[in-house]
């Protein structure tokens, strides 16, 4: 009942000193805002990676790039020498390949009628979709006939069919890529942008032995995927196909790689790499720009208490208790950073959702961020108004009044 | 109903060496009296009025209140009885800023265990005439009109003793008179006031005298008949 009617009019007296609480109030929006935001674009980020990778690698995947290097995107070895026959090799050879499948891309112009785009074709086995964890939203996919006779059917993305259809169903219709006719015979489900702004909708997908030999004229592929039953032996496996490999590519002892390897293992070790990044060191920063607003509420209540000290002689006059005293300094700091701190999750998560659009990433999710922003603006807050409450709270009656 | 019995107070100078404040003072206050304590300032008698007003300690003699030593209770026990018992009036009337006057009269209403607070500092502004400044703040009255809210401030708790503390200091003789009369009417029903000042003139509407000298008693005159306001403003 008193601590209730206190409270209340605590408040209202903040409500008075409008510039002092907005000041005050500054120590825990901009800490509470960057926190916001890089907690829950960190998710959304988290969430697209693992998406990607979940797709590209599964629980047990491998993939194997043509030319050397030991990460994807680092340097290439020589020569394209990857083939289907070493895949289908490997497979052969090696126990614990469940599927796999070949591949060899081509960026070509594909056009129906007057309409064209620019698209990443991509020739493929028709074990892909197994393989890669991925399917037709609409019309057929192809079979292995249709891989053995070089068939002349396509597989296009939803950018890709909006761009040369529009709203009309694209299944059955004639498509030029290049200047080879193909028919669409499906749409690729949607995937999105990946993390390196690449629209995956912009894809055409071809049975790869019409990519080599009627798009382009290779013998070699690009990449393969092996989906293997046991994730735990993929270190194994990786030195068996780097072995086998070597062999089919006669490579002496002492030449590099002409291809590289890497594994669902390797990867999830990446992502871990990564997550690190974006759950400890950028909150550990966006914390640091909090405990920084804290030390300055925290002093500017100390100034507040200093220019309140007859008030403080005053209540402590007519009856106000030095736990009063202390529990209302408290309550103030704490209440104003907790406001600071609702805030800056408010603003933290406008810029978010601002950013994470930017970025091609997808649905921030602020329930997290939020309770992490009320928690810590809170805690902040306590601590900040420790150091105050107590100074005022110690102020001898007889001299504050002085 | 208070008995201050040999009271003394030291202070400690920041360089170590002592100073005498209160020497041996005993005092006896009852009931509906009136009493002033005069002296220059540097006598002792903010020193004194903030220990009958349980703001500071003596540290040496007994202070009772209506038989009970007061000096030992603990401080929570003396923010009560200062919240109950006493009230209290400043020379800088000590207004919360920017806060109504109603509020500020609520304040130590407040601190205090009363489940319902309503009407209480309606009426205690009723009682110093400032029904019409209600919703003012402080830098919208006259300093008169300030005092007047302190005043209603200090009655809010019904307390048993009003302890004024130069309470004319900072205001006009006209100002500085409605104040006294207004602590004269309420004398006359009956409550204790105990008045601090050096102003001869305000001193002399009390009913007793209590003098200072550097930190020593060396007066204490009951006046039989005390000057009135009304007489005085005309």
């Amino acid at each position: 009942m008193k601590n209730a009617r206190l409270a209340r009019h605590s408040l209202r007296m903040m409500g008075r000193y409008k510039l002092r609480t907005g000041f005050m109030m500054l120590g825990s929006v901009i800490g509470i805002a960057a926190l916001t935001f890089v907690v829950s674009v960190g998710q959304s980020a988290q969430r697209k990676i693992l998406k990607m990778v979940g797709q590209m690698f599964g629980d047990s995947g491998i993939v194997i790039h043509d030319g050397g290097g030991e990460m994807m995107g680092g340097p290439r070895g020589p020569d394209a020498r990857l083939k289907i026959d070493d895949i289908a090799a490997i497979a052969r050879e090696l126990p614990g390949v469940e599927a796999w499948d070949p591949m060899q891309t081509i960026t070509a112009s594909v056009r129906h009628g007057d309409s064209a785009d620019n698209a990443l074709v991509r020739g493929e086995s028709e074990r892909w979709p197994q393989v890669w964890n991925r399917t037709a939203s609409r019309g057929d996919l192809f079979d292995e006939t249709a891989v053995t006779g070089s068939a002349r059917v396509a597989i296009i993305g939803e950018s890709v069919a909006k761009e040369l259809f529009g709203n009309d169903d694209p299944v059955g219709a004639d498509i030029e890529i290049g200047s080879v006719p193909f028919k669409v015979i499906g749409t690729l489900e949607p995937w999105g942008t990946d993390p390196h702004g690449m629209d995956r909708d912009n894809e055409v997908i071809v049975p790869i032995s019409t990519l080599m030999r009627r798009l382009t004229n290779v013998d070699t592929i690009s990449a393969a995927k092996l989906v293997t039953t046991d994730p735990a032996r993929s270190d194994e496996m990786k030195t068996e196909i780097r072995r086998i490999l070597r062999e089919r590519h006669g490579l002496a002892a002492g030449q590099p790689n002409d291809f590289s390897i890497i594994t669902a293992a390797e990867i999830r070790q990446m992502v871990g790499q990564v997550e690190r990044v974006l759950f400890f060191y950028l909150p550990l920063v966006a914390a640091i720009a909090l405990v920084v607003g804290g030390i300055v509420s925290a002093s500017l209540m100390l100034v507040s208490v200093n220019e309140r000290v007859a008030e403080i002689g005053l209540r402590r006059a007519i009856g106000a208790r030095s736990q009063d005293i202390r529990l209302q300094f408290l309550f103030e700091t704490t209440m104003t950073l907790l406001a600071g701190g609702v805030g800056g999750v408010g603003f933290g998560y406008a810029v978010a959702i601002l950013g994470a659009s930017r970025m091609h990433l997808d649905g921030v999710n602020p329930w997290m961020a939020s309770l992490l922003g009320v928690l810590a603006s809170s805690l902040v807050g306590l601590l900040a108004g420790v150091l105050p409450a107590l100074r005022a709270a110690r102020l001898h009656p007889a001299e504050a009044l002085r | 109903m208070i008995e201050l019995r040999e009271i003394s107070k030291m202070y400690k100078r920041p360089t170590g060496e002592p100073v005498v404040a209160l020497s041996d003072i005993s005092l006896h206050i009852e009931r509906g009296e009136f009493v002033a304590i005069v002296g220059a300032s540097g006598s002792g008698k903010s020193t004194l009025m903030n220990i009958i007003g349980l703001l500071d300690l003596p540290t040496a003699g007994r202070y009772s209140w209506d038989g009970e030593d007061v000096t030992s209770l603990d401080p929570n026990r003396q923010a009560k009885m200062r919240n109950k018992k006493i009230g209290f009036v400043f020379q800088a009337f000590h207004l919360l800023p920017r806060t109504t006057a109603l509020e500020n009269v609520e304040l130590p209403l407040l601190y205090s265990d009363r489940r319902s607070i309503t009407d209480l500092s309606r009426n205690a502004l009723k009682a110093v005439n400032l029904t019409d400044r209600m919703y003012h703040r402080p830098s919208e009255l006259s300093g008169g009109q300030q005092q007047r809210v302190a005043i209603a401030r200090a009655l809010v708790n019904e307390p048993d003793l009003l302890l004024a503390d130069e309470p004319t200091g900072n205001l006009d003789r006209d100002s500085a008179l409605e104040i006294v009369s207004i602590f004269q009417s309420l004398n006359c029903a009956g409550r204790t006031i105990v008045l601090v000042t050096h102003d001869q003139e305000i001193s002399s509407f009390a009913k007793r005298i209590v003098r200072l000298e550097r930190g020593r008693m060396v007066g204490d005159d009951r006046a039989p008949e005390a000057r009135a306001v009304t007489e005085e403003a005309q």
